[in-house]
């Protein structure tokens, strides 16, 4: 009995000795997480500033949004935001960077996962090369390919069709959709694959039963970052649509210099352009999440 | 069931050859452990088994077929895995029933063949569950369940307990052993723990730097090691190997390198001119006024013996006595050893030597 009393005293005492010593730490790890807190604040607003002001510039009327310094007690309108959905061909614009991104989703995403796929389970002295050359063209300065793009496009009669921007887009995107889900499959250990060969599976049963689902958030993050680019990409869109597949930026880009009111109506467009895509984010929010922290921690 | 016959086999990475020539026959039923330190390729030999290795050359057969090119698939053989390979995104029920999903075997079937498996591995319970949310043991039982729920010809284990503590480590072991009774299945089981093979096996293949060193059971390795490496691998702690030769004037005398003598308990006759290694296994140590006298070094008291290490002029050597001696570091003690355990080496080759050869009859004058 009285052992046990001895050692509950001794548990007491240690549990004291713990909290003795955990305010002092406790306060250091307080102030660094204020500090660290304070940052990303200071980070946030730095990036919600031109988020906020587009926001507020289309609800203003010109006069209001030409005002120094901005003030922002105003007479709110949806004038600009009506005008763009209605007036200016929003909704096909929109449609068309929809199909064009999806179309690039939809083909780069499986095309890379396969790919990947087969790069992290062959031996490093055979992906190694194939993934320098892939970082290469990523690395490649795109505005060079624009041009051979269009003269392709022009040869093959491809201009202004959604086909040949879903090409060329899939081409700049595969690389890094690639080398992201490499990342992923090499984080599945390999004794899945040989378990699945010994239950009974091929190569693409492997692939399909047991790889694939592991792979999921790794496969919607590629499958945003690939969104992202493509619904955004400039450039390409500009070269090589014209009046029938027009993207939404690039239709954007036409709304500005021909009158003052055209700022508002720039304001009202970015905030429409910006929409589908922050539903999707909050949509896919969970598996982003886990897609990228998959594999820093072991499960 | 099957037996595996494994002949010739060779395995080569590029001009690296890692698995020379080996040559095993496992009977039906039998439960062989390969067992060897890290990279001596008992693993390998277990994946070319199991047909995740390619064989550079000679045959594997399985139930007197050859399977070198067979998939894995084909070869009927289930195998666990040192890191269980458990699908993380499937149930135990799905874990298991996988194979059987595969081979499109009825859904009934399926559920019943579960159930059975998981009766006998006390997993009923857990069928509901995710890997992720199994301890150690339940997750070594699944992968077990996912291996046995096929009745395979050949169960292939490679080092499935050495992710698990030392307690469960030892109750497993019991229980592998218990199921291979059961099911009678033949059994290739790949470990580095010497303890594990020598509890397990019917029939231990030592392997080192890709050679089979020796093929016996578990005593025969123990009592009778074909040379210097199976000597000193198995058996914890180790046999006793002090380099020396035998005393040109009394054949009761093995002297060592440094010019120790350990006097032997029966009369040996090898040529003093041999360079020899005398092993001693240290339970085979006993107290002896007339033995040779050791320093005490270290005291390991283990709790069911004593571990000793001793000093003999530089020469260290470990005995184990079931008595609890009264013994202190810095004492000296004088040892003997029984004739039994005695073993001579050939220092050059390393072989053992066959005591038929060195053995003298006690002459009067001794």
């Amino acid at each position: 009995m009285s052992m046990i009393v001895t050692t509950e005293k001794a548990l007491s005492k240690r549990g004291q000795g713990a909290r003795k010593t955990a305010p002092g730490s406790s306060a250091l790890l307080n102030r660094g997480q204020v500090l660290l807190f304070a940052a990303l604040c200071i980070f946030t607003l730095f990036n919600l500033i031109p988020l906020l002001w587009a926001v507020l510039t289309s609800l203003k009327h010109p006069a209001d949004a030409f005002t120094i310094p901005p003030t922002l007690v105003f007479e709110p309108t949806l004038e600009y935001h009506k005008e763009v959905w209605l007036d200016h061909n929003f909704v096909q614009y929109l449609s068309n960077s929809l199909i064009v991104s999806a179309g690039t989703v939809i083909i780069s995403v499986p095309i890379g996962s396969l790919a990947a796929y087969a790069l992290s389970r062959i031996p490093r002295q055979r992906s190694g090369p194939i993934l320098s050359a892939l970082f290469t063209i990523r690395m490649f300065p795109h505005i060079l390919l624009a041009i051979p793009f269009f003269v392709m496009g022009s040869f093959l009669n491809l201009i202004d069709s959604y086909v040949l921007l879903i090409l060329a887009l899939i081409a700049i995107n595969q690389p890094f959709t690639i080398w992201l889900m490499h990342g992923f499959f090499s984080d599945i250990p390999r004794d899945l694959d040989e378990a699945a060969a010994l239950d009974g599976c091929n190569s693409w049963q492997s692939f399909r039963t047991v790889i694939l689902p592991l792979a999921r958030p790794g496969m919607t993050v590629a499958a945003l970052f690939s969104l992202l680019l493509s619904y955004n990409e400039f450039l390409f869109a500009l070269v090589l649509t014209g009046v029938d597949t027009k993207t939404l930026p690039v239709a954007i880009a036409s709304f500005g210099g021909e009158d003052i009111s055209s700022l508002s109506l720039a304001a009202a467009g970015a905030i429409g352009i910006m929409l589908p895509i922050v539903i999707i984010m909050l949509l896919l929010q969970r598996h982003l999440v886990r897609g990228l922290t998959m594999g820093a921690v072991k499960g | 069931m099957a037996s595996v016959e494994i002949m010739n086999a060779v395995k080569a990475y590029g001009d690296q050859q890692v698995l020379h020539s080996i040559n095993i026959h496992v009977e039906d039923g039998e439960f062989v452990v390969l067992v060897g330190p890290s990279g001596c390729g008992k693993s390998t030999l277990l994946r070319m088994i199991a047909g995740l290795e390619d064989i550079t050359d000679g045959e594997i057969l399985i139930d007197g077929k050859v399977v070198n090119t067979k998939h894995p698939k084909d070869r009927d053989i289930a195998m666990v895995f040192q890191s269980y390979a458990l699908y993380p995104h499937m149930t135990v029920e799905e874990n298991m029933a996988f194979s059987l999903k595969m081979q499109k075997r009825d859904k009934e079937e399926q559920k019943q063949k579960v159930a059975e498996s998981a009766r006998i591995l006390d997993l009923t319970k857990l069928l509901d569950r995710y890997p992720r949310q199994l301890s150690g043991g339940q997750r070594q039982r699944v992968a077990m369940g996912r291996a046995i729920v096929r009745d395979p010809k050949v169960f292939l284990f490679d080092e499935p307990l050495s992710n698990l503590d030392a307690k469960l480590r030892v109750q497993m072991r019991t229980e592998i052993r218990s199921l291979h009774q059961k099911l009678k299945t033949t059994v290739v089981y790949v470990t580095h723990d010497q303890v594990e093979a020598m509890t397990m096996a019917d029939k231990i293949v030592v392997m080192h730097d890709g050679y089979i060193e020796q093929i016996g059971s578990p005593l025969n390795l123990y009592d009778q090691p074909a040379n210097l490496f199976v000597a000193g691998f198995m058996g914890s702690p180790s046999m006793n190997l002090i380099k020396g030769r035998m005393d040109r004037s009394d054949p009761h005398q093995f002297v060592t390198q440094n010019g120790k003598v350990i006097r032997l308990p029966c009369p040996v006759d090898i040529d003093p001119g041999r360079e020899l290694v005398i092993g001693i296994r240290p339970e085979h140590f006993e107290v002896s006024d007339e033995g040779t006298e050791f320093e005490v070094e270290v005291i390991e008291p283990t709790g069911s013996e004593i571990q000793v290490i001793l000093n003999l002029g530089g020469e260290k050597a470990t005995a184990a006595f079931r008595d609890r001696l009264p013994l202190e570091p810095g004492d000296k003690v004088r040892l003997g050893m029984s004739e039994n355990g005695l073993h001579f080496f050939d220092s050059q080759s390393g072989n053992r030597l066959s005591p038929d050869l060195y053995m003298k009859e006690v002459s009067p004058e001794h």
